[in-house]
């Protein structure tokens, strides 16, 4: 199918009505959630996860894609009208967007914001058209060796780039696939880390587990301070950025996109890290960089335009690899498991619907934000007072009901509670739950794919160093691992020196 | 470095020792045919040199005051926490003795309540969300337990 008819395709299967639907469930959550204090994306998709099991795979992640990028939107909302971002990748947005509103500018900050997503959005859209396709067709040929070298660097790449310690980082991952072993062994039929609970044997569960670490632990973290928030009081008007802002912001949004796709496209933080780099640049490149702070509309612009091409970028590997490269992506991967579709390079080929159909809802949801975002701004700026007190016992609920309406086990949300308490602890410590998830997911293909090779190579390693693409995966993941070993290693050097 | 890195660095090893020996039981078998048990073997001695690094490291570290963590000065809000567990859990164990809607609704005031709301406003809020869920869930083919009243079933 070439990408012509098959994006035509996409279009009629996301305009029947159901799907249609979903599509603007999906970017209505998105963007509530992005509003809304004390639950991020991830959790979203999480308690919602259970939500998307009767319908078809095809709906299910139009809705969850849906939950991902009206996230990005609504999270620029709060960044800009209330100096909190929504969510991490429009960290960078408070800086300029809060100022621009303080100087009553909010209407062109949230403006450009807007057009600057759906400008990223769609070009990364189009370029993710062009390069799933192509990575898949090549990905056919893969073996077990070339998955699991491949993980491997996927999975060292999400620790190189995450935010906190590195050493913190390894451990989640290591953790994650120590978890992802509970329940029974495939090959050989036997329960693993089960301790006779006949829940377990099916493993661990996604929902369960990712409710807990990002719903309820989120919850716990946000009881201990208070989370009523100022809200700008302002009116907002003007919400079309005027000659001037568009003038100045061009150049920020090409840039943004340029920059961003590419960037998403790596494992780990992919959109975030976009935004901070398209907002360094821009500060550098500019012609008065002390601006930059002070409510300068290119400060918004770029990173606002970069988070969102990034986030296309990060279906890149997924769509073509069948290897999710952050967090989000996992629980989208895990989604399609459940819908009993193996993602993956044969994925395009074998279910073409869901391809084309979630590419072709992304350019329709796109427009729905838009839509959605700027006449209605009114409604998100009175949804961002609603007190937590409030939203809270709701969000417990959501959870507590999501996982036991899985299987009608309660089981299952006692296992909840429990990643909860662990993911709070966790969190306390500074470990990043994000890996871990990541880890948990990818484990049962990671593990999968190390038997068979060894199996083909009987027991030799020198399997993954022949053949050429698993090789190269593997000496980057080393390469990552000896330099951030280093820099960790002379970080805690220079600090003993400095003390 | 302080306690602060000392306990998690502890409790891996406890769980890497506890990874190792289970899996260890569950057959190793070699590299040639891999048992069931032999992934998380590795994983678990991996995690057992890592934080045998890391403890090691804090160790010799210690009494040159390294980082000061920074906790301690906040203060943590640990009866909430405590109550919206204990709720949890006491939903978890009725849920099927007292039915969904019972406890549902007990779950909803008890959490209304305690987060700082107005009686009325907890009175409505935990009666309309309770209605609410179960109309929705309900429609969407979820099943709840009816409980010893065999309300809503």
């Amino acid at each position: 199918m070439d990408i012509f008819s098959g994006l035509l395709s996409g279009f009629q299967i996301t305009l029947q009505p159901v799907n249609f639907l979903y599509c603007f469930i999906g970017v209505f959550i998105g963007t509530l959630i992005g509003v809304l204090p004390g639950i991020g994306p991830t959790g979203a998709m999480s308690i919602l996860l259970p939500t998307t099991f009767g319908l078809s795979p095809v709906s299910s992640l139009i809705m969850l894609a849906g939950i991902f990028y009206g996230a990005q939107y609504g999270g620029s909302t709060t960044s800009i009208l209330v100096n909190i971002p929504g969510e991490p990748s429009s960290i960078v947005t408070c800086l300029d967007g809060y100022q621009m509103a303080r100087q009553g500018r909010a209407g062109p900050a949230l403006g450009i914001a807007a057009f600057g997503s759906l400008i990223g959005g769609t070009f990364s859209i189009i370029a993710l058209m062009f390069l799933a396709i192509p990575l898949s067709e090549i990905a056919v040929a893969f073996g077990p060796a070339e998955y699991f070298s491949l993980i491997c660097m996927s999975m060292v790449f999400s620790v190189y780039l995450a935010r906190g310690s590195f050493v913190k980082a390894i451990i989640m991952i290591i953790v994650g696939l120590i978890l992802s072993t509970v329940g029974m062994d495939l090959v050989s039929g036997r329960p693993r880390f089960t301790f006779g609970c006949g829940t377990l044997i099916d493993g661990i569960g996604l929902v369960p587990a990712a409710m807990g670490l990002f719903g309820i632990s989120e919850v716990l973290m946000n009881l201990e301070e208070s989370l009523d928030r100022v809200v700008f009081k302002a009116k907002v008007k003007n919400l079309l950025p005027n000659l001037e802002d568009w003038k100045r912001s061009i150049g920020p949004i090409i840039r943004g996109t340029l920059l961003g796709f590419p960037l998403g496209i790596l494992p780990g933080g992919g959109a975030i890290i976009a935004s901070f780099v398209s907002y360094s640049i821009e500060k550098r490149i500019s012609k008065n960089p002390e601006g930059f702070g002070h409510g300068a509309i290119e400060g918004v612009a770029g990173p606002e335009t970069a988070n969102n091409a990034g986030a296309g970028g990060s279906f890149v590997p997924l769509l073509g690899l069948g290897i999710p490269p952050n967090v989000v992506m996992a629980l989208l991967m895990g989604a399609l498991i459940i819908h009993g579709v193996a993602p993956g390079p044969l994925m395009i080929k074998q279910h073409p619907e869901i391809f084309w159909g979630v590419i072709a809802s992304m350019y329709v949801g796109n427009t729905m934000l838009l839509l959605l975002n700027l006449p209605l701004i009114g409604m998100w700026v009175k949804l961002l007072k609603v007190p937590y007190r409030i939203l809270m016992p709701l969000i417990l609920l959501f959870c507590v009901i999501g996982s036991y309406s899985l299987n009608n086990n309660i089981v299952e949300v006692v296992i909840m509670i429990i990643f909860g308490i662990a993911g709070y602890i966790l969190r306390k410590f500074e470990f990043e739950a994000a890996p871990l998830m990541l880890a948990f997911i990818l484990g049962p293909i990671w593990e999968n794919a190390w038997r068979q090779s060894l199996v083909i190579s009987e027991g030799n390693f020198s399997i993954f160093l022949e053949k050429p693409i698993s090789c190269a995966a593997l000496v980057l993941a080393a390469f990552l691992i000896i330099t951030s070993g280093f820099k960790y290693y002379r970080k805690t050097k220079t600090k003993v020196i400095i003390e | 470095m302080k306690k602060y890195h000392i306990i998690p660095t502890l409790f891996w090893m406890g769980l890497s020792l506890f990874v190792m020996i289970f899996s260890y039981r569950l057959g190793l078998r070699g590299f040639h045919n891999p048992g069931p048990g032999l992934a998380p073997f590795v994983l678990g001695l991996l995690l057992l040199l890592i934080s045998l690094y890391v403890l090691i490291d804090a160790l010799l570290k210690k009494g040159r005051g390294d980082e000061t963590p920074g906790e301690g000065q906040s203060r943590t809000n640990y009866g909430k926490i405590g109550l919206v567990l204990a709720a949890l859990f006491a939903y978890s164990f009725l849920l099927e003795r007292l039915g969904f809607l019972i406890t549902t609704w007990i779950f909803l005031f008890l959490l209304f309540r305690s987060m700082g709301n107005r009686w009325v406003t907890t009175l409505v809020a935990s009666t309309s969300t309770m209605l609410a869920t179960y109309l929705v869930f309900t429609f969407f083919g979820v099943r709840f337990p009816p409980g010893i009243f065999g309300l809503g079933g």
